[in-house]
Formats: C-alpha cells, structure tokens, sequence
C-alpha cells in the first residue's frame, strides 16, 4: 500500500513556482524528505493536509484525495510544524489534552492519549508546568508529542532537529525512529541535513527548486562500493606511487587514498606495498556511499 | 529512573468523534481561557473582579428592594449603565481568546486537524458571546429572582427581564464580534486591549459632542441619531423598539423604527466578515 503518492504535482506561487511536476510514491515505513530551505518541502506538506492546493497535478495520502478529501485526511495524520507554535502560558498536559480533543478523541480518552504520548516523548513531571518555561528540547518533544496523541497512521515532521543540541538531536532522532518501527506509524520527515536521515530512514526522496531530484531505498544510496579507504602514518605519496606502479587505480582523498578493488588481489596488493615500504598502516576499510555524495552528484547533472 | 516498567506504545481504537465535537470543546477551551480558568492566578483576577462588580449593583437593588420596597436599577438599564465595566471586560479578555493563536502561531496545529478556520472562528465568536452574555445576564437573574422573593407590590417585571436578556444576548454578540475582530488584527495582547478600550472611549466620547453640536444648530430630530454611536446606546434603542422599554438616553429618544436593529446586524455581519477575511489570510501563511 502507498502512503502517499503524487502525480505530476505543481504548486505556483505568484513569483515562484514552489513545486514542479512532481511524481512520487511511497510506502510504510520512515521517508525522509531532504531538500534545501526553499526546495518546496514545506509547501508539500501543506499540499499533502489538504491545506492548499495543487496548480495542477493530484496527491493522495492513504489513498485519499487531498483536494476532495482533506478533512478525512487531517484526521488520520499528525504534523509538527517547523516553527515554534506553542502558547507559553498553558502546560504541556492542558495543551496536548486540548488538542487530542480538537482530533476528535472524547474527554477521557484524550486524557490517557495524552500522558501516554507525553510519556514516549519523555517528558515527565515538567508536563504540569507552563510550555513558557521549557528548553527548545522540551518543546520540540511537546509538538512531537500533540503530533502523535491522536494515534495518527502517518506523521509529518518538519526540520524536527532544529535547534536541537547534539545530544538532543541523537534523541530526537531514535524517538523518531521509534514511532517508525515499534510504533508502528509512518513517517515523512524533513530535513536540510542528509547525515541525520541516513541513521533513520528506509526511503529517501531528494527534491531541489520543486523537482524531484531522486527517490530510492536507503540501501540504494548506501550500498558498498567497489573501494576501499587507506591510511597510513607517513608516506602516503610513496604507497600511492607503488600501487600505480602495479596497475591499481588510486585517488588522494585529503590524508587517505581511495584505491578500486578489482579483487581480493588489490588487499593484498595494498598490504603487500605497505609491508615493503615499511609503511605503519591506520586503516583499510570498505567504501560506503554516503547521501551526501549521491546528492552531490546528481546536483551536479542537474 | 522513575520508569519502573515500559508497557510500550498502546495504540488507540476507540471512537473519533467528528466536527462538531472539535468546534464544541474548543468553544468551551475558550471559554475558560476568557476567565482564566485552567490559567495561573494572575489571570483569574482581572475576570472575576469585574464579575464582582457586576454582581454589586444586583445586591444592592435587591437590597433596596427588600429594605425600602422599591426597584433600584430597571433591567433594561442595567447594560447601559454598567457599560464601562462590560467594555473593559471586552478589551481585557477578548485578546486571550484570539491573540495567543496569532502571536505563538498555534493556528497551524488546529489547522492540521480535521477542524476548518470556519469552525475555529465560530468557536472563538460563540465562547466570547457566551462570556459576555454571562457578565450580563448572572447580574440580570440574580435581581430577578430577588424581586421575585421579597415580592413587591404589583405583578414581577418579567417581560422586562426577559428583553432584557434577548438584548444582552444582542450586546454580547455585537461586542464579541467587534471585541475578537480587533484584537485579531493586533495580536500582541497589550495592542489589542489598548485597541478595542480606544475604540469604546471613541463612540462613547463621540456621542455627547456630536449629540451637543447637532443640538446647538436646532436640529433636534438629527441630535437623537448621536446615540446610535455607542453601541450600548444602539443596543438599546433596539431594546426599545422591540420590547418598549424606556430609553436611557437623556432627551427625546432614539429615531424610531428598526433602522437600529438593521444598523445591528450590518455591524455584526460587517464585524464577521473581517474576521473571516483575517483569518483567511492568516491560514494561508
């Protein structure tokens, strides 16, 4: 089943044209969404709740419209906003019960639903007090928390690690890969950085000034590499000119050399020369492709 | 750590409830925020103070009533003469009903729910009405029931109380929608109070310098449309045409007819429509 698909989706804006024909699907599971500020994930999104429509184009999110049906379609998913949105003056509880009511749940329920959620979100005793007085941290897990308090099937995070510290964003990062797994809830999630989406996501859709630039598995972006990395203490230039010598291909790459495996022959190649060289060997690891790089490259064609 | 045991993530099963629901239990969130309930102290002080003094002018009637054996204030004076305290209930608590959405940008969370901007504005319109028919009418039916224990000679003023109540209910929707329309449009708090009080102390100050100047220039019948500037006054000329209460205005009156009951609901309509407008462009954001 598609979680949400679009077809030739395009949004104008009067100066700009925020998306361009975009075609895309994807199944259960963690998305990410990645794009530069401006690339048109946010104007997505809002595509997606049904909140603006599309120029042209069409969208459906769990099979579902998103021009005919949005009402239905808002019921059934949770979204945090990328800016801040939350009163200071009302605690997180007030706050959280008040809008699982908004998604329909009834008094009590919205009550339970409302701890529980703060509690997978890990805020504990500070619930009770006002929202005004918590760390960006704390706030990010409310809206995280108001996003998933009516048992949503699908959640959009917008930039959810913004502002977050290094600690704060690892957390944020498992929870989010959490609510994807054991919960059991499917997530689009944004973001500028493309490391953070590695680590959690299972589908990755790049877009950039509207267009979809591409969207595979994660293990497609990732998989290994016919190379492997070499480091050495000192002496970098002379291994690189004897594994030339003996036919390898071999690129500098700052301190470390990025040799082509033709097979298992070149790893012994490698330990060979540096045996004969009396070269102190630091690393010899397989090469991975990391997002960064398809993106870059792709970029680059565009 | 406090987490003795983890039972994991529950998910939920039981009924979702529609709109109507949503729009019902935001109207009553609203209404509680309006006086302070659910909120620190300090925001509890500034309502029930001025219910108190609402309440004030009931006791003594009451008392006059029961001591003296005579009405003290009439029903159908009773929002006109206490409207410095209605209007700054309007300009203290209409802010918090809308201006927090606004200003800590919070409409995109209701706005992601199955809820329209239509229903969110009409929850914010209904609870303000109901806070404000309430400061009126509590006052209201406290004299009433007190006339109706000590028993005054003659038959009890009902038919007065309950015009009374049909124009408070008038008032409280004119004002809110006035009261809510302002504060949307400025919606740091402390604007928007200084702005629906500025807008009250304009109609009222109007009224008895235009009233003075059309009077001064002998045109007496033209004097008697000055009232219909404050919309205490214009309220209760409807009063006064639908019910046949006696004018609090000093002088002849107010005109005849219905054009105060049609200038009303121009008002309210004109009052919504900005609302609507507002909140059209603050949901596209």
């Amino acid at each position: 089943m598609h979680i949400l698909d679009t077809e030739g989706l395009t949004r104008r804006f009067p100066t700009v044209t925020a998306l361009d024909g975009l075609t895309v699907t994807t199944g259960p599971g963690v998305t990410g969404l990645v794009g530069a500020n401006g690339a048109g994930k946010s104007t997505l999104i809002k595509i997606l709740l049904g909140l603006l429509p599309p120029t042209s184009g069409s969208a459906r999110v769990l099979g579902l419209d998103v021009t005919t049906k949005g009402a239905q379609i808002r019921g059934l998913v949770g979204y945090m906003p990328e800016h801040e949105c939350l009163p200071p003056d009302v605690s997180a509880t007030e706050l959280v019960v008040h809008l699982a009511r908004m998604s329909g749940l009834p008094r009590t329920a919205a009550r339970e639903r409302a701890a529980d959620v703060l509690r997978h979100v890990g805020l504990a005793e500070e619930r009770y007090r006002a929202v005004g007085g918590y760390s960006t941290g704390m706030k990010q897990r409310v809206k995280l928390a108001q996003a998933l308090v009516h048992d949503p099937k699908l959640i959009f995070l917008d930039e959810p690690t913004n502002g977050l510290d290094p600690r704060g964003r690892d957390e944020m990062l498992t929870l989010i890969r959490r609510i994807g797994t054991e919960f059991g809830i499917s997530v689009l999630v944004t973001s500028h950085l493309l490391g953070e989406l590695e680590r959690i996501c299972d589908h990755v859709i790049v877009i950039d000034g509207g267009r979809l630039l591409r969207s595979s598995a994660i293990a497609d972006f990732t998989q290994t590499t016919q190379s492997v990395t070499v480091e050495v203490d000192e002496g970098t230039g002379a291994l690189a000119e004897r594994l030339t010598q003996l036919g390898h291909g071999v690129t500098p790459h700052g301190r470390m050399l990025l040799v082509q495996v033709g097979g298992p022959e070149t790893l012994d190649a490698i330990r060979d020369a540096a045996a004969d060289l009396d070269l102190c060997l630091i690393r010899l690891e397989q090469g991975r492709h990391r997002i960064e790089d398809v993106f870059k490259d792709e970029a680059a064609h565009v | 750590m406090s987490e003795i045991y983890d039972i994991g993530y529950r998910h939920y099963d039981g009924p979702r409830l529609g709109r109507g629901h949503a729009t019902r239990a935001l109207t009553v969130h609203t209404l509680r925020g309006v006086f302070g309930l659910g909120r620190t102290a300090r925001g509890k002080i500034v309502p029930f103070g001025l219910v108190a003094i609402m309440l004030l002018p009931a006791i003594v009637s009451i008392a006059m009533m029961a001591l003296l054996g005579q009405r003290g204030l009439s029903y159908s004076s009773f929002a006109v003469v206490m409207q410095a305290v209605v209007a700054i209930f309007l300009a203290a608590q209409a802010p918090t009903a809308v201006a927090p959405d606004l200003r800590f940008r919070v409409l995109p969370l209701y706005l992601s729910r199955p809820v329209t901007i239509t229903e969110y504005v009409t929850a914010k319109v209904v609870a303000m009405t109901a806070a404000l028919f309430a400061l009126v009418a509590v006052p209201l039916t406290l004299m009433y029931v007190g006339e109706l224990l000590v028993d005054l000679d003659g038959p009890p003023a009902t038919k007065e109380y309950l015009g009374a109540l049909a124009t408070g209910l008038l008032l409280a929707l004119l004002l809110s929608s006035f009261g809510l329309a302002l504060a949307s449009f400025t919606p740091r708090r402390g604007l928007g109070v200084a702005s629906v009080i500025t807008v009250y102390l304009l109609s009222s100050a109007s009224v008895p310098i235009v009233y003075a100047m059309l009077e001064s220039s002998g045109n007496d019948a033209a004097a008697r449309w000055a009232w219909l500037l404050n919309p205490f006054w214009l309220v209760d000329a409807v009063q006064a045409w639908l019910f046949g209460s006696v004018p609090n205005a000093d002088g002849d009156g107010y005109p005849a007819g219905p054009v105060s009951g049609v200038l009303v609901v121009a008002l309210i309509a004109a009052a919504l429509a900005a609302l609507a407008l507002r909140y059209r462009k603050a949901a596209s954001r």
